[in-house]
């Protein structure tokens, strides 16, 4: 972790750290690979790309909590190096299941919001599968509830949609 | 989490089911707006529907080709209105609640035995059948009708169960109290063998009357390796007015090639029996698991 802004001897560029400003003011510091992963940041780095030392680029993510960052940028770290080795699709299965297993919902939430604002699409793909897991045979009333959202149907809109489709509100789970 | 938006949203929707998705349009607007996009439906029919669907096209002989709106209209149309492949043998079709693939193989595409002997089984066409031609059994002592289906044409990860789908004319006989053996297994592995009897009137009956009328003659001999299914031995009434009798289920896994084979028996008592319209074998989900 000590930096070395004359690392001369590092090969490899992924060493190179970048800061990252997080939605409530925190500066967390990444290996520039793994920042390159984030889309707001691999923008920001390209845009000001004749910035000599890395060291002092500080790019703002004001759309993500030093909360949520600090969860993903281990998972994406890992997640390279198992895709920069042969691994089985199995393992990286393991992977992401470990990572979201214990996930809250709210958790849940804020990682998939996170994911899609910075464009972490495998990420994203996982949480969607996983929120999916979690409303699946469950009845509206629940999804609202689990997602937190305001039902802005009128109720002569909402019995026509059941209207259309009385086999797909059979038999859900209990509440 | 309310501030999803809708792409987002659509992408989690895609990971549920077909039945989930159309539940879930009456979450929000939003969510009517994602469940019913293409990006969803898209996901829930099978991937090689396009080939089926050309198939289909050169299949038929009408000159209707298929025009949908969206995916969620082609995919419910393909629920309910089967569509003819393999030059008009088999049809295909979707499972409305899970989106898997159902097959039908006709008649014509069914290996029975006598079946070209006009004096024991007859070809004919019935207006309430899918396909042009029907097989009609005037008489056989020797009942024997197989069929196969590749593994790979079915969805994975799935339980199927397999069915005959026929009707009794008005002078069926031969059938009352008749064991038939029927089987499901992969050729090559061991299949899954149990007895039906075709005989409609005497499975009502059983039904209605006698729930548990077992003593008349012993049936278990063939079933000791049969899980006991409710009315499982008699054939049940279709919405679309043919009866169907289960011939025994095969849990589809991934990527495994193989075939399916399908069979009807009755060899074993050599009686004359007569009398039934076959439409063909459907293999479909079963319902439940």
């Amino acid at each position: 972790m000590a930096s070395s802004s004359s690392s001369s001897s590092c090969s490899s560029s992924s060493e190179k750290k970048i800061t990252l400003k997080s939605s409530d003011g925190e500066a967390l510091n990444v290996e520039k690979n793994v920042a390159l992963e984030f889309e707001p940041a691999k923008g920001f780095l390209e845009d000001n790309s004749e910035e000599a030392d890395d060291e002092a680029i500080v790019v703002p993510l004001p759309n993500v909590s030093a909360a949520v960052l600090s969860e993903l940028i281990p998972y994406v770290k890992q997640r390279l190096e198992l895709s920069a080795k042969p691994v089985q699709k199995k393992l990286i299965k393991a992977f992401d299941d470990q990572f979201t297993r214990h996930l809250s919902d709210d958790k849940l939430g804020e990682l998939m919001l996170a994911a899609n604002y910075l464009g972490v699409n495998y990420l994203l793909d996982v949480l969607c599968d996983v929120t999916a897991d979690r409303i699946k045979n469950k009845s509206v009333e629940y999804v609202r509830e689990f997602l937190g959202i305001q039902n802005d149907f009128t109720p002569e809109e909402e019995a026509e949609l059941r209207a259309q489709c009385p086999w797909a509100f059979e038999g859900v789970d209990q509440d | 989490m309310g501030l999803l938006p809708e792409g987002c949203i659509a992408n989690v929707i895609s990971f549920t089911t077909p039945r989930d998705a159309c539940r879930l349009s009456s979450v929000s607007t939003v969510f009517k707006s994602a469940a019913e996009s293409d990006a969803v439906w898209e996901r829930f029919l099978p991937p090689d529907y396009p080939s089926l669907l050309s198939d289909a096209a050169s299949s038929s002989s009408s000159s209707s080709s298929l025009h949908f709106s969206s995916k969620k209209e082609l995919y419910f149309s393909l629920c309910h209105n089967p569509i003819l492949i393999d030059e008009g043998k088999k049809s295909f079709s979707l499972d409305k609640q899970s989106g898997k693939k159902c097959y039908m193989i006709s008649a014509r595409d069914l290996l029975i035995v006598w079946g070209d002997t006009p004096t024991y089984w007859r070809w004919t066409s019935v207006p309430e059948a899918r396909f042009p031609e029907v097989a009609e059994l005037i008489c056989v002592c020797w009942l024997e009708i197989r069929c196969k289906i590749n593994t790979r044409s079915l969805s994975p990860r799935t339980l199927y169960a397999a069915y005959l789908v026929y009707k009794p004319t008005a002078g069926s006989y031969g059938f009352e109290y008749q064991p038939i053996d029927v089987s499901v297994g992969v050729v090559g592995s061991e299949s899954q063998t149990r007895t039906v009897y075709l005989d409609a009137e005497r499975g009502q009956r059983k039904r209605y009357q006698y729930p548990r009328r077992i003593g008349l003659f012993n049936r278990s001999r063939r079933q000791a390796s049969m899980p006991k299914e409710n009315d499982g031995c008699y054939p049940k009434e279709r919405d679309d007015e043919w009866l169907e009798i289960e011939l025994g289920d095969f849990l589809n896994k991934e990527d495994e090639d193989g075939e399916l084979e399908m069979s009807v028996l009755e060899v074993a008592a050599g009686d004359w029996k007569g009398g039934l319209i076959i439409q063909g074998i459907e293999i479909r989900p079963k319902q439940g698991k």
